[in-house]
């Protein structure tokens, strides 16, 4: 943006609206090509995408299938990691009903408004942002006058000013979480990036579509105590230049009960993270609580029968955690 | 559509601490989407002393997107047009956040003017003469301040005198010119209508 000329350089350079209005153009031109998440799609769209690619993309492609059975695309807008997490999270809760669930997941959000303002945020700033994730909390539970299905709550996460509420609610979550473990976080911004915790949080966290990675992932997933699977679908191959296994990483909260697979399964692809839907999910109607099984007797019968491929499972994440380590 | 609450939520709280923080807001017109701030110059600058005028537009998606600002008080600054007053600052671009308020924006313009970025200049003009003859800019900015930033104090004395012998009280009359961004006309309208 240096020039030595005079007046000149002033015409020259794009007006700050102007380049805003760049910036909605490009989204919006994104915008028509997929909504915030898209449709639930099988896994065998992937494997079309890379037919004619990468022969170690594919090999993983053709091995994801082995525990994944579909996806479900976010707009790759710099919010894919929160639009998924959102979507990913509400539909555990709709097709667990796990009102337990959502009751830990109130107690956490209110640590986290409890540290904003510890913080120095003020509340006006966070509170419409948190009330409306409460209120798509509530609607995933059966039985409250806001109720919804699948079909509804696809709906609500396409609304623009559902998605973005939610959005930018995690960011607050995620940005008070790095802030309050300052020390923990540090060493992990300082390798990415020459910022300071502060910073970091100010132009990577806080803004609407600024990328997420690893530092966010912890950071939203230990403040809300949701764990968090994410799949790595990319170039690299094992040691002996030839292994495609296609690695994960679990995200789990500290005091975190272990999990066979957590409610949050993402793809990540480099820059980018879509949803994943394991075996067990597919088909099946929603599943009490273990210990709350009177609510539902006649699905037991499902439960068991879901044994199997969540057996299954266990053994493809034990080869690829051994392999991984 | 533009978030009313949160914006009537961030006048209130800008108007509790405003002779603290030193940034004043004011809407114009009842319409709550066009305002005007009011910026002291920070101490120990060539803007001491000074009070800056900057009009103030919430585009209808605030506060997702950030809000328009741009000088009215002329400003000698490496970031700020010399000819209208366009500001340069990432937090009014990419960096914005709905984390950050109108207060918050106001008071990173004060901090513009402690601290001028001219490596990423609105006006280049400036910037060179900040880059290469300091001591020249820090007194074209001070003469800046002078002529077109405290012309506006000492006017508002009179404005505020003309008021007064109208038989309005000196606290009715200061208030109404500021909430009218110092417009005499507006602020008799308010003080008749009030």
């Amino acid at each position: 943006m240096n020039s030595d000329g005079g007046g000149a350089s002033e015409e020259d350079r794009p007006r700050d609206d102007e380049i805003l209005a760049f910036h909605h153009a490009i989204r919006a031109a994104d915008a028509e090509k997929l909504e915030f998440v898209g449709d639930k799609e099988p896994l065998s769209v992937l494997a079309a995408e890379y037919e004619a690619g990468n022969p170690v993309f594919r090999a993983k492609v053709e091995k994801l299938g082995q525990t994944y059975v579909a996806i479900r695309r976010a707009r790759g807008d710099g919010n894919c990691f929160f639009r998924s997490f959102m979507f990913s999270y509400l539909e555990h809760i709709l097709e667990t009903r796990d009102e337990t669930e959502v009751k830990r997941i109130q107690k956490n959000i209110e640590q986290s408004k409890k540290a904003l303002i510890e913080l120095g945020y003020q509340e006006f700033t966070f509170e419409d942002f948190l009330s409306i994730f409460v209120e798509q909390l509530d609607s995933v539970l059966p039985g409250r006058e806001s109720s919804v299905d699948i079909d509804q709550l696809v709906e609500k996460c396409r609304d623009r000013y559902i998605s973005d509420y939610v959005v930018m609610f995690f960011r607050f979550v995620t940005s008070a979480e790095i802030r309050k473990r300052a020390e923990f976080f540090e060493p992990f911004i300082l390798g990415l990036s020459n910022m300071n915790v502060q910073q970091f949080c100010k132009t990577s966290v806080e803004p609407m579509g600024e990328e997420s990675d690893h530092v966010h992932i912890t950071a939203l997933s230990d403040a809300l105590g949701v764990p968090v699977r994410v799949v790595y679908l990319d170039r690299s191959v094992g040691a002996d230049g030839k292994n495609t296994d296609v690695n994960h990483h679990d995200f789990l909260p500290p005091d975190c009960p272990t999990v066979e697979m957590p409610p949050v399964v993402l793809l990540y692809r480099p820059g980018h993270y879509d949803i994943l839907y394991t075996r067990e999910v597919q088909n099946l109607a929603p599943v009490p609580r273990v210990e709350e099984p009177q609510d539902l007797p006649e699905l037991k019968g499902l439960q068991e029968a879901k044994e199997t491929p969540v057996k299954s499972i266990q053994d493809a994440n034990s080869t690829q955690e051994a392999i991984a380590a | 559509m533009l978030d009313v609450s949160r914006v009537q939520k961030e006048l209130v709280e800008i108007e509790r601490d405003k002779n603290l923080s030193g940034v004043s807001i004011a809407i114009c017109e009842d319409d709550l989407a066009r305002m005007r701030g009011t910026i002291t110059g920070p101490v120990g600058t060539p803007y001491e002393g000074g009070i800056f005028s900057v009009d103030i537009h919430l585009p209808s998606a605030y506060p997702f997107e950030p809000p328009k600002m741009q000088f009215i008080t002329k400003v000698w600054h490496p970031n700020v047009s010399s000819q209208n007053g366009a500001i340069c600052l990432d937090i009014l671009k990419d960096q914005w956040s709905p984390a950050l308020t109108l207060k918050t924006a106001l008071l990173s313009l004060q901090a513009l003017l402690s601290t001028p970025e001219p490596d990423d200049p609105q006006d280049a003009v400036v910037a060179q003469q900040y880059l290469r003859d300091y001591a020249t800019f820090v007194g074209t900015a001070r003469y800046w301040t002078e002529t077109f930033a405290k012309r506006g104090s000492l006017g508002l004395k009179e404005k505020v005198a003309k008021l007064v012998e109208m038989g309005f009280s000196e606290d009715a009359s200061k208030s109404a010119l500021e909430s009218c961004g110092g417009d005499e006309n507006g602020a008799l309208e308010k003080l008749c209508s009030g």
